[in-house]
């Protein structure tokens, strides 16, 4: 009896070490993202997840923070990440400058490394003698692809408000860049631009007192879809139907705004897709394909009603 | 013995001493000298529509800060609100948009959700902090973030959308130019003045803010009197989602981060002592207005979003100065 036993519990350690080392036969991916509060990052974790899942040929960490200044806990992940061994690190920056050190310290230890969604500052790569590819959207071109929308509706002249994200936060500055550009290109005139935080009920403050000031506002760019349901709801109790609006993301809850008319466009960067993508971007390179260089640029679309 | 001391740390009901009076008179001042200046100085400031604006917008604000005087003037802190708010409103938004339920069935059961979840929330706080007689600083700091947590959680990180059209309505509707959901709030704010002055319960507190050994020698259970002190807070929380929801007709789990600073700011403009036993919620009242206006007024005049964080900062300092020359003179 006790023999089988011992038999039985070698067995099992037995199985375990030959499940660990199968395990090791696949290349591992670490997917550092950014806060999981914000419904971009969510799907594109579950994206990942899904993706992992259906190509099944490697093995996928995931982690993300409490919030998008908490830039300390992914430089942790980072290093973390080194420890393990991983084979690639694909990784979302809450800051641009900080990530560059701890980043140069995994490409030294041999691990690929893959910088998307926010690209990391030119400047600080330069200082660290880094050369790294960026995967990701254009948040400028496509806040101009918006912006155009709304200035080919208004024309020449028309007066609109821009509803800003985060100050300091890289996609928001340029996301307000991309606006700008159209507001000089289609000669609006920019009557107030203020940040919302991203958030809906700010938005709607904020802007309710904008459209005080400005009673002759005719189109409003939001840096982002939420602010942009802010703002439909106060133009909704101040009876105003002839102001357009403007978002970005394309999350869910604007798809009924868009196609009653409420909301006139918002911008899609397939955030569910891209940190798939840029794993099989990383994969490719740990199978021994060439290095990736200058900016590999994600597919952006606007939306509309038809 | 033990009565007499009682007595002394209860103050006579707040609302015809002298004290109360220039308390409130100075808070009304400055909110008065504000609204003159935003008058002059822009030239939409008050019109009926910036005014309904402004009753809407300080609407969520209120709400929670009532919750909160009754917290502050017992001694206690509630940093929870803003997450248990987001929490309630994704809860209610689950609720709401279940299906096989009628608009008036779903709104019903969408409020009894937040309102439910609201007082779970604040109860846990007040059980807590009360039968360890733990900061409740610390405690309510925990339960921000399990109920942020939890929203995210129940709510996937997604926004929740498409509530029934009554309930759209019911959160834009107005009586004379005056939102509904602010009358909620200034009912709330009335209820309470009620219960804080003319009920035992409200003068416990007061009691127990000012020397809390003093009423549990008297004979009184401080325990589940601190622990009704949370609960409502946690309630006006709940009621905060419901207009947060009928407002923007969604909910969202990010909704209300540093919601609770702002609550804390408008009750101790308001003229609540945060050491407890010493304000009131008209205070309260007067103080979510000092805020509202200036946020509206600041961007009216064409303030930078900066300067205009500098400037509220400011005068949640000044407000707090003149409070303890006030308390210094009117102690007297």
């Amino acid at each position: 009896m006790k023999l089988l036993k011992i038999a039985a519990a070698a067995a099992t350690g037995l199985a375990l070490l030959a499940g660990t080392a199968q395990a090791d036969d696949k290349p591992v991916v670490g997917l550092i993202m950014k806060s999981l509060a914000n419904e971009f990052f969510q799907n594109m974790m579950a994206g990942a997840q899904a993706h992992e899942e259906k190509r099944g040929d490697y093995k996928l960490l995931a982690v993300g923070m409490q919030n998008e200044t908490d830039f300390e806990s992914q430089i942790n992940a980072v290093e973390n990440f080194i420890t393990q061994g991983v084979d690639a690190i694909v990784v979302a920056p809450a800051d641009s400058r900080a990530m560059v050190r701890p980043l140069k310290k995994a490409m030294e230890a041999g691990i690929v490394v893959v910088n998307f969604d926010v690209a990391l500052d030119t400047e600080a790569k330069k200082q660290q003698n880094v050369e790294l590819a960026f995967v990701g959207p254009d948040n400028r071109g496509g806040a101009k692809l918006a912006g155009d929308a709304l200035g080919k509706k208004l024309g020449a002249g028309g007066k609109v408000v821009i509803i800003e994200g985060n100050p300091g936060a890289d996609n928001a500055n340029e996301r307000r860049l991309g606006f700008e550009a159209s507001v000089a290109e289609f000669e609006l005139d920019l009557l107030d631009s203020r940040t919302a935080h991203w958030e809906t009920e700010e938005a709607n403050s904020v802007f309710s007192n904008m459209l005080t000031a400005h009673p002759d506002i005719q189109g409003v760019m939001a840096a982002n879809d939420s602010m942009a349901i802010g703002v439909v709801k106060a133009l909704e109790s101040a009876g105003r139907d002839d102001i357009v609006v403007v978002g970005f993301d394309n999350i869910p809850a604007v798809g009924p705004m868009i196609s009653d008319g409420r909301m006139l466009a918002t911008v899609d960067q397939f955030g569910t897709d891209m940190a798939a993508n840029s794993i099989d971007l990383a994969l490719e390179v740990v199978k021994g394909g060439p290095q990736l260089e200058g900016w590999v640029k994600t597919p952006i679309e606007l939306v509309t009603a038809n | 013995m033990t009565t007499q001391t009682l007595s002394e740390t209860m103050p006579k009901p707040t609302r015809f001493s002298v004290r109360n009076v220039l308390q409130n008179a100075g808070i009304g001042l400055a909110l008065l000298a504000l609204i003159l200046f935003f008058s002059v100085f822009t030239e939409h400031f008050l019109t009926p529509n910036n005014i309904t604006n402004i009753l809407t917008q300080i609407t969520i604000n209120l709400v929670l800060a009532v919750g909160m005087t009754f917290v502050i003037l017992i001694g206690g802190i509630d940093l929870s609100v803003g997450s248990v708010m987001a929490f309630a409103a994704v809860v209610a938004g689950k609720a709401i948009t279940l299906p096989g339920f009628g608009p008036a069935e779903a709104i019903a059961l969408a409020i009894v959700a937040a309102t439910l979840t609201g007082v779970a929330c604040g109860m846990i706080n007040g059980v807590i902090s009360a039968y360890w007689a733990l900061p409740s600083f610390i405690i309510t700091l925990g339960m921000l973030n399990i109920a942020r947590g939890a929203a995210l959680q129940v709510s996937d990180a997604q926004t929740i959308y498409s509530f029934p059209y009554a309930f759209e309505e019911f959160g834009s509707a107005m009586i004379y130019g005056v939102p509904v959901v602010f009358l909620v709030a200034l009912f709330l704010v009335l209820v309470a003045w009620f219960v804080l002055n003319f009920t035992v319960f409200g003068r416990l507190l007061y009691g127990i803010g000012n020397n809390e050994e003093a009423v549990r020698l008297a004979g009184h259970s401080v325990y589940w009197y601190k622990v009704a002190a949370f609960t409502i807070c946690g309630f006006t929380a709940g009621i905060a989602a419901i207009v947060y929801m009928a407002r923007l007709n969604i909910s969202s789990p990010i909704a209300g981060i540093g919601f609770e600073l702002n609550a804390i700011a408008a009750v101790i403009i308001g003229g609540t002592s945060l050491s407890g036993g010493r304000g009131s919620v008209i205070g309260t009242l007067l103080g979510a207005f000092i805020i509202g206006v200036l946020a509206n007024g600041l961007i009216l005049i064409g303030l930078s979003d900066f300067m205009r964080q500098m400037i509220t900062g400011v005068v949640i300092i000044v407000a707090v100065v003149l409070d303890y020359y006030r308390a210094k003179y009117t102690s007297k």
